[in-house]
């Protein structure tokens, strides 16, 4: 019984409201993390239930009990914070017992706690050292040794990988998910970063301003963003992007400079909603390649390759669409062994189950019955 | 740099005026103990003793009770500290932690109650305590030293609770802290160079304090040292040599004091107004 409820959560600083009426529900054991741009608000609502920030109005329940009034230390959480916060005059040992001295509980449980995390951890040859001796890896490490000592309902992580260079973030990332399969607790965890929320989570709270925009599973999240704001935060090149016009009856896509795209069978009915009004095209680069004959699953596109962008296992291409160059340039992931070159002509083709159709004015999806 | 010296040359030489300036009085204090009141007025004068003697000092022990007011002192100057510490502990951290409105009018007018010359608090705070039947008391000294003290020893202490990050008071609130309890685990812990600070500067002000100590306490043995010392000249003799052992005497708890914590008291006083 670990799971945690925000009901209508709201935060306001005097008149300005930086958090609108927020509704989670996070399961018991799930790893959730909270991601958005900066300033959108994911820190302060990580820092409310953790009780570090009181809540202007609504409801937080954490293992079904409502925790509003409750201060930090009663609410059975063990959180890690983005610098660390390891108590610069307390050994490694001292740092991770603090919280079960401060309960009372008994030295031999402590170094039995301890012993075990610091295990876990593989850090039990720095238990003597002062937090300013240590590397930042370790750091991280340590810090995570202080929560998980605690055995607590929830762990909350604020952005904690962030002040790490790329490679130790990368093995720190697969570090935490090994830990949250062992430990099985319920994982609250802030990111800016995509990649890390993508690979970590079992869902993805996505915010923009304070508002919860989408709340799915990762694949969710990068297949069916329910904005464009949701689409263009996930995937590295990520979505490209056209303005485009709905046809009429809803059946094509058209793009600038007279481009038509055909809308597919299933969508045409929710298309048609939208019929002569601007919208927003979208595309990942991996739905766009070089066309191939007789296959009606993409739409062919003359297109003209502009820049050429070699990763080693894929290449990245730019390349201008429409056969007068009018519609506009999209990223496409290319295999490495397509051969395309800069200035080359080559047909495009756009996957078409894959479009996605934004709102102009909203940015909100536009589906189908069935997605 | 003026008259050819390098820079390094330049900073000696001011370092020894300051030095010197500081030190010479003291000096010339501690000589004048060592000697006898004739050597002393003797014409042409002797810088060191000629026959040095600690009789003034035996004196000074029997001649008033100092002992008793060195006890006084003592008493007064640490309550007092105590006092102010933990009052502007809370002060400082509530500036420098809580989302108060007006902070910086708070912080300025902290800033002006610590220039009110003590001479302008004097008659009130006479008729404060006579009237609460205070006079002749420790309390009736404690409590105006404490509150005298707390605007700069919460400048002080402010300015090093700034300096820690406010997540670590966060994590300690998180493993099992109380607001109150985080100030006193970790972020005292932390600030103590600036804790020292300000406690040796309450302590020292207590120490030194002449006019509320000789306003509030008329009675021989409730005197503090800086009033008991100008007990030893009569009305018509001024035994020089005999208050300058007693003045030694009086000096030598604040140097040791001092001795104890300089490294963190030099520390404190650099570090809270640059930033590491």
């Amino acid at each position: 019984m670990s799971e945690v409820t925000l009901k209508q959560v709201v935060k306001a600083y005097g008149r300005n409201q930086v958090i609108h009426g927020i509704d989670l529900a996070i399961g018991s054991g799930e790893f959730v993390v909270f991601v958005g741009p900066s300033g959108c608000g994911k820190s302060t609502l990580l820092r409310m239930i953790a009780g570090l920030e009181e809540i202007t109005a609504g409801e937080i329940a954490i293992g079904g009990t409502v925790v509003n009034d409750m201060p930090p230390r009663s609410r059975d959480i063990a959180m890690v914070f983005q610098d660390y916060a390891l108590y610069p005059h307390k050994t490694v040992y001292e740092n991770m017992a603090f919280g079960l001295r401060l309960r009372k509980a008994p030295d031999a449980e402590i170094r039995a706690r301890v012993g075990e995390a610091a295990g876990i951890l593989q850090i039990e040859h720095l238990l003597e050292r002062k937090p300013r001796e240590l590397s930042g890896g370790q750091r991280q490490r340590v810090a995570m040794g202080r929560a998980i000592v605690r055995k607590p309902k929830a762990f909350l992580f604020d952005e904690p990988l962030s002040n790490l260079d790329a490679l130790l973030r990368a093995e720190m990332r697969v570090e935490i998910k090994k830990l949250h399969q062992k430990l099985g607790n319920t994982v609250v965890y802030v990111t800016h970063d995509q990649v890390e929320a993508m690979t970590l989570a079992d869902r993805i709270v996505v915010l923009q301003a304070g508002n919860l925009i989408q709340y799915d599973t990762p694949d969710g999240i990068y297949n069916r963003p329910a904005a464009q704001f949701v689409a263009g935060f996930t995937g590295s090149p990520p979505m490209n992007f056209l303005p485009a016009s709905m046809g009429e009856g809803g059946r094509t896509i058209r793009l600038p400079g007279g481009v038509d795209l055909p809308v597919p069978a299933r969508r045409v009915a929710e298309c048609a909603r939208h019929a002569g009004r601007e919208i927003v095209f979208g595309l990942r680069p991996e739905h766009i390649g070089i066309a191939r004959d007789g296959d009606a699953s993409h739409a062919v596109v003359p297109g003209r390759v502009m820049l050429v962008e070699p990763l080693g296992s894929d290449t990245l291409g730019l390349v201008r669409l429409g056969a007068a160059d009018g519609a506009g340039e999209m990223t496409g992931r290319f295999a490495p062994d397509a051969g395309i070159r800069v200035g080359q002509g080559v047909p495009i083709g756009l996957a078409i189950d894959h479009f996605h159709l934004f709102d102009k004015t909203t940015g909100v999806a536009i589906r189908g019955a069935d997605w | 740099m003026p008259f050819g010296l390098s820079r390094r040359g330049t900073v000696w030489i001011a370092g020894l005026i300051v030095a010197a300036n500081g030190f010479f009085p003291a000096v010339w204090i501690l000589l004048t103990s060592l000697k006898t009141e004739t050597e002393l007025i003797r014409a042409p004068i002797t810088y060191l003793p000629e026959a040095a003697t600690l009789d003034n000092y035996a004196t000074a022990f029997t001649a008033q009770p100092i002992l008793r007011f060195m006890w006084n002192s003592f008493v007064v100057a640490s309550l007092s500290t105590a006092l102010c510490v933990l009052v502007s502990a809370l002060a400082a951290y509530a500036l420098t932690r809580l989302r108060l409105p007006h902070r910086n009018l708070i912080m300025s007018v902290l800033l002006a109650i610590a220039m009110f010359p003590l001479i302008s608090l004097m008659v009130p705070l006479f008729k404060v305590m006579r009237e609460l039947g205070l006079l002749n008391t420790y309390l009736a000294l404690i409590l105006p030293y404490a509150v005298l003290s707390m605007p700069v020893c919460t400048l002080v202490m402010a300015s090093f609770f700034q300096d820690i990050p406010p997540d670590l008071e966060a994590a300690a609130m998180v493993d099992g802290c109380s607001r109150v309890g985080a100030l006193f685990r970790v972020i005292i812990p932390l600030s103590a160079p600036g804790v020292f600070t300000a406690a040796i500067l309450a302590f020292v002000n207590a120490w030194d304090e002449f006019l509320l100590a000789l306003t509030m306490m008329n009675r021989v043995n409730m005197r503090t040292l800086s009033v008991g010392i100008t007990l030893y000249q009569g009305e018509f003799a001024f035994p020089w040599p005999l208050i300058s052992a007693a003045l030694i005497i009086a000096i030598v708890p604040i140097c040791i004091l001092i001795a104890l914590f300089q490294e963190r008291v030099v520390g404190g006083l650099t570090q809270g107004g640059v930033k590491g």
